[in-house]
């Protein structure tokens, strides 16, 4: 796929319009960095930029909903913008997703299990900033040896677990989000990484997003840290295990119970004779409330992709709480003004899907088909009864969408630093491999 | 096919493999139980020389955590004189029960669970004296369509609020008729529109009106109805605050007129007018309350859960911060009134270690006839929950002969429960907390309180069972005590 790339001594000459004027903004910046760092000084000038655009127009049928009926809609989802620039050698890089969801999608998307159906509930809303870093790499040059030291800031995504669904194949969010990521952060990350070995670890704040145009709490910045350690064992084999200490992630003004997080992943992307696969295991696990409430997840996903044609399929089992609900039982009662809930329960859902891509390359044109079928089950006691909540307990869903990525492909969300540089010691990412 | 090729076959079959995986395998062989856990059971309460509510339970599992069946359990005594089944078998699910008959001894009585070779498990149960103790009469199982909130016995009618969704939403106010044997019978059922929980009920003290709160919707607030014909309230007015709802309402009469303490929950988003805070209502005129003060908490540390009041003292149960606040609001120590209350002291209490904080949620302030003290305030600590089948939390004693120097002096723990509402038998000096899960517990609180008062516990009674016990509140009314539990409804106890 034909990125927009622009690299030039000149920047300022040959960028125009929105791009050039962010490159120009970050000049004085990329001249300012050298003098405090001076490996970088040395390294040599290449600036360049990356734009790119994503999204889903997606009708969704699922059965039951919330009350035991079906509903059916037509949204555009994952509306995102992305501009990614590098320079000084890459030893400086800017990367920035804005998330158009808010506008798109006020209400959440019609997605069985995640997180309350609707992202006013505890998946909680992208918010229009959903990424903003800040990376300088290889900070130390020929000083640390074959070690490469990154640090960055911005908001995103905390060093922990894997990546954002968003990039991933199924269309569907996974019901463990936010289990198995932790996002919408103000984040300061420093990594290294050494031959086949990275490890980052980051400080940010504890509270989620109650709204798309909110900002993280800064005085809460710091309250709540995370560490990931990343493997490339071979070629194309990724392993990694996270573990996160999150102050009051659901409530805001921090009163709220902590969770300590944990996740191991394998993530393995290559090709099976002349055909790209990709392959990813993840076990998740949160525990709350100094361990009175503790949630799993599993999940398993591949894709195999063949010329035009992609297959890909999900397998989940994931738990999650339940919140109190207003008389709109898409919506759970917020902000929280006590510490219970009301049960929990265990989703186990199979996704398959279906795509073909079409049109010009550079268009990244892909309609696709998934179909789901889930069974939910009430685990660990508590009032909330899934038959009566649902109707019964199993639903389906079907899917009908194109999802149209113009420019540069989505990258994988949530690495910056050693983690960006290591994502691309991969194959060059699931959605660029298979989008091209 | 080349070396490589080979192996990122192999790889990708390993990686889909493992997809397909479950944790349990049929056909793997039974292994040797290596270990045994209790499950239930555990720090019970009851009469002497009678049998536990709940069965003991113990689970058997093997090296790998697999439950393991058919594993004999041997159960014995080991202090109290009662006595326990003997053997049990683990079932299909690696469960084995035993029922436990507590001894003639007063206090802590412990049984043994024993597999060969294997660790064996205790069990303790405090046995207290036959006659203090808590049975029931009549009710229970009546409220099935929805969950029980909060209660009020006037005369002979008895009023309970719904909560949340069950079948149906908590919209609703339950009218009941207590017969001549004081046993609740369903009369009547008031709806609140735009509202999902009725989360607080009270009737004023000369029956003529009865107020409630709601939350869970558009019409969040307090609502006032008419008593004139108590079997069927009539709606008169209504104060409401939105979407963000009013926790709890507690009726006082100072100086002559009737007031309304209203609790509100934090608001979205944030900003002063949804702040948590303490509404007095003037309802005098209950067709048309008026708002004389507002007290907001813009810690916004979940915010204001109830008050109590009392001589013209407010008490507000504040959670994590600021805890508890005492105000004057027409008591004369330091010259407030209702419409300008004057904070008098505040106070955080323990966490007592449990999760997380020290949740200060409700209380009350003991004013002794036997001793002529009014030195102790019983606060409930609602701590982390399961609503339905876990709880935690406290009662925290609170020595307040000074009020404006409150300071913590006892405090009471139940295993496996938290505690709720409470109500008093001031005369004969005994608490009676709702304690979720572990449904109504009775508390001696005669003499100097101080330090752990587990040994003050009279008696425990879970009204509708384990597993069917979820208890809200409780009141004294006609002699008998009764009882609002979520899952089942209104209960009839005695206390002797």
């Amino acid at each position: 796929m034909p990125d927009v790339v622009i690299a030039s001594r000149s920047v300022a000459k040959q960028s125009r319009g929105l791009p050039g004027r962010l490159l120009r903004g970050l000049r004085p910046l990329a001249m300012t960095v050298p003098l405090l760092l001076p490996s970088l000084a040395r390294a040599q000038s290449s600036p360049w930029i990356r734009v790119g655009a994503n999204g889903v127009l997606l009708y969704t049928f699922a059965d039951p909903v919330p009350r035991g009926r079906s509903l059916a809609e037509v949204r555009l989802v994952q509306p995102a913008i992305m501009v990614h620039a590098g320079a000084l050698s890459n030893r400086l890089r800017f990367l920035t997703t804005i998330n158009l969801e808010g506008l798109t999608i006020p209400d959440g998307e019609l997605t069985s299990g995640a997180w309350g159906e609707g992202f006013i509930d505890r998946r909680h809303p992208h918010t229009y900033l959903h990424e903003l870093i800040l990376s300088a790499h290889d900070l130390l040059g020929q000083i640390d040896g074959a070690a490469r030291l990154s640090l960055a800031a911005g908001k995103g995504f905390a060093p922990f677990g894997t990546d954002d669904p968003m990039v991933r194949p199924v269309a569907r969010y996974p019901v463990n989000h936010h289990l198995a990521q932790i996002l919408e952060r103000a984040v300061v990350i420093a990594g290294m990484t050494r031959g086949p070995v990275a490890f980052e670890a980051g400080l940010f704040n504890g509270d989620e997003p109650e709204s798309p145009s909110q900002w993280p709490k800064l005085d809460r910045f710091g309250d709540s840290w995370s560490g990931r350690l990343t493997l490339l064992p071979v070629r194309g084999l990724e392993l990694q295990g996270s573990y996160a200490h999150v102050h009051s992630p659901e409530h805001r003004p921090g009163a709220g119970t902590d969770q300590h997080k944990w996740s191991i992943s394998g993530r393995w992307e290559g090709a099976v004779y002349t055909y790209p696969v990709y392959a990813l295991i993840e076990w998740a696990r949160t525990s709350e409330a100094e361990g009175f409430f503790v949630f799993r997840s599993f999940l398993a996903e591949g894709a195999w992709t063949a010329g035009r044609s992609r297959l890909h399929y999900r397998f989940e089992r994931t738990e999650r709480p339940e919140e109190e609900r207003t008389l709109d039982p898409f919506r759970s009662v917020r902000p929280h003004f006590e510490n219970s809930i009301h049960g929990t329960t265990r989703w186990t859902i199979h996704t398959l899907g279906y795509g073909l891509r079409l049109g010009p390359p550079g268009l990244g044109a892909r309609p696709f088909v998934e179909v789901s079928y889930g069974r939910m089950a009430d685990v660990g006691g508590g009032v909330f009864d899934t038959r009566r909540f649902y109707g019964r307990d199993s639903f389906w869903s079907l899917s009908l969408g194109v999802r149209l990525n113009p420019g540069m492909p989505m990258h994988r969300m949530g690495r910056y630093g050693v983690a960006l540089d290591t994502a691309g010691l991969m194959e060059k990412g699931h959605h660029e491999r298979h989008a091209d | 096919m080349s070396v490589m090729q080979t192996r990122t076959v192999l790889m990708a079959i390993l990686l889909i493999s493992s997809a397909a995986c479950t944790s349990s395998d049929p056909l793997r062989p039974p292994q040797p139980a290596t270990q045994i856990a209790a499950t239930g059971g555990d720090g019970q309460m009851g009469q002497v020389s009678a049998e536990l509510a709940d069965p003991l339970t113990v689970l058997a599992t093997d090296a790998a955590g697999n439950t393991v069946a058919d594993v004999t359990v041997s159960w014995s005594v080991v202090s109290g004189g009662g006595s326990v089944t003997p053997t049990s078998t683990t079932n299909s699910s690696g469960i084995a029960t035993a029922t436990f008959t507590l001894g003639a001894t007063l206090g802590q009585q412990s049984v043994q669970a024993q597999a060969a070779g294997l660790t064996p498990v205790l069990f303790t149960a405090t046995a207290v004296a036959a006659g203090t103790g808590l049975s029931v009469v009549g009710g229970g199982d009546n409220v099935l369509e929805r969950f029980s909130s909060d209660l009020w016995v006037h005369g002979n009618y008895a009023y309970s609020g719904t909560w949340g969704f069950r079948e149906q939403e908590g919209n609703t106010l339950k009218v009941w008729s207590l017969g001549a044997s004081g046993a609740p019978t369903l009369a009547g059922t008031v709806t609140v529109p735009g509202i999902g929980t009725v989360s607080d009920v009270q009737v004023s003290d000369d029956g003529q009106f009865l107020v409630l709160s709601g939350e869970r919707g558009p019409n969040g607030g307090i609502f006032l109805y008419s008593l004139s014909n108590p079997a069927a309230p009539s709606f008169l007015s209504s104060a409401l605050v939105g979407e963000a709802g009013v926790h709890t309402v507690t009726l006082s009469t100072i100086s002559g007129r009737l007031y309304a303490f209203a609790s509100r929950n934090p608001g979205f988003p944030q900003s002063a007018a949804t702040d948590p805070a303490l509404l007095i209502y003037d309802i005098t005129d209950p067709e048309a309350p008026t708002l004389v003060a507002t007290q907001r908490f813009p810690e916004r540390d979940y915010g204001i859960h109830d008050t109590f009041v009392r001589d013209g003292i407010a008490f507000a149960f504040v959670w994590d911060n600021p805890g508890l606040v005492i105000y004057d609001v027409g008591n004369g120590i330091r010259g407030g009134s209702p419409s300008a209350p004057v904070e008098i002291s505040r106070l955080i209490t323990a966490t007592n270690g449990v999760c997380c904080g020290p949740s200060v949620h409700n209380g009350w302030w003991f004013h002794n006839p036997v001793t002529s003290e009014r030195r102790y305030l019983f606060i409930g600590q609602e701590g982390v929950a399961n609503i339905g089948s876990s709880s935690s939390g406290d009662i925290h004693v609170v020595d307040v002969s000074d009020l404006a120097q409150p300071h913590e002096v006892a405090f009471f723990h139940l295993n496996g429960a938290g505690t709720h509402n409470f109500w008093m038998d001031e005369e004969r000096q005994i608490l009676y907390a709702a304690y979720y899960n572990g449904g109504v517990v009775a508390l001696d609180v005669s003499g100097t309180l101080t330090g752990n008062l587990s040994g003050r516990l009279l008696s425990q009674v879970k009204p509708g069972g384990a597993g069917n016990t979820f208890t809200w509140g409780v009141q004294l009314a006609n002699g008998f005590l009764y009882a609002i539990d979520m899952l089942s409804g209104l209960w009839q106890l005695t206390t002797e």
